[in-house]
């Protein structure tokens, strides 16, 4: 099946065609960014250690639309890259690591929108917001972790 | 010029960190986490301003009101990223100045950026006294997000065109 995917004459194209193949990568890259970034400058705020005095729930609804666009973009340019290779990819370990750690680090990212309107009601940060936020941070941090794994221990990439 | 800049890439990649993360199985990729993680926090304060001045998305907070608090972390963002950045730089300095991506890269598009970035800060206010953004902000901001894409297209362009022993 992966073999299939990756002998696609469109996933052939993209892979011989450098500048097509430098076009996602590139979108991958920005979109990763603006996702981990804006993910993580909220989580910083929960935690207490950015601008503490100013409100959450601004910062929270300002940041989350570039969260889920960056989080939706770098998904299908992360599809396309892992089409041209798929056959390989599907069998190293650090790629299925790097997919378990995005999926748990959505949910987190996830319980702490949800739960954001509601900590900034009670005013004060309660301890599973800290906790929250600090799960978040290690999972997409992790999550960028295991990326730049994937060429270093199975050349891949 | 061009040999005293050929020298400083060699003395670069003997100094103790250069040769350390050269000799290290496990560092290289370190770096590069280091710097992807910087950059991540850079853009994503950066974007966050400069997108709610071009006037997209939410409008919980002004454009200066964004800077001013994301201001900061930016910054933070940047060391890091520089920091990862420099270290993977010295690993083969001699390599990467030698393709012309990177020299944009590095010499141009990213002091561009950095200069665009601090202006953008200090005319935020000025920019968006009334309740709708002056042209002026819009293509500032509009400006700021083409010079992060032409800096990550050229780290890309970079890294395809050129044949590095660590990849």
């Amino acid at each position: 099946m992966w073999e299939g995917l990756q002998d696609a004459a469109w996933v052939t194209t993209l892979a011989t065609t450098r500048w097509l193949y430098g076009l996602v990568l590139v979108v991958h890259y920005f979109a990763l960014f603006c996702c981990v970034g804006t993910i993580v400058l909220l989580d910083l705020r929960i935690l207490g250690v950015a601008d503490r005095s100013l409100p959450l729930l601004p910062l929270a609804q300002q940041l989350r639309l570039w969260t889920w666009i960056g989080f939706g973009s770098a998904v299908v340019s992360g599809f396309l890259l892992f089409a041209t290779k798929a056959g390989s990819y599907v069998e190293v370990t650090p790629f299925h690591v790097k997919m378990l750690i995005i999926v748990l680090a959505v949910a987190s990212a996830l319980a702490v929108e949800w739960s954001v309107p509601k900590w900034d009601r009670a005013g004060a940060i309660p301890v599973t917001a800290t906790l929250l936020a600090l799960i978040s941070i290690v999972l997409w941090l992790g999550a960028i972790l295991a990326a730049v794994e994937i060429p270093a221990l199975t050349g891949l990439g | 010029m061009h040999d005293a800049v050929l020298a400083g890439c060699r003395w670069l990649e003997s100094t103790p960190w250069g040769v350390m993360v050269r000799d290290s199985t496990w560092m290289y990729p370190v770096m590069k986490w280091v710097h992807f993680a910087g950059l991540s926090v850079w853009l994503g304060a950066s974007l966050t301003v400069d997108l709610r001045l071009i006037g997209v998305g939410e409008r919980r907070q002004t454009a200066a009101e964004l800077s001013n608090r994301l201001f900061a972390w930016s910054w933070i963002g940047f060391f890091v990223a520089f920091l990862g950045g420099f270290l993977l730089f010295s690993v083969e300095a001699t390599t990467y100045v030698s393709n012309i991506g990177f020299r944009l890269k590095l010499a141009v598009l990213t002091p561009l950026a950095l200069i665009w970035h601090v202006v953008v800060h200090k005319k935020a206010r000025a920019w968006t006294q009334t309740e709708h953004t002056s042209a002026m902000g819009k293509w500032a901001g509009l400006i700021e997000c083409l010079l992060w894409v032409s800096v990550v297209t050229a780290s890309v362009g970079f890294l395809l065109t050129n044949v590095l022993t660590y990849p």
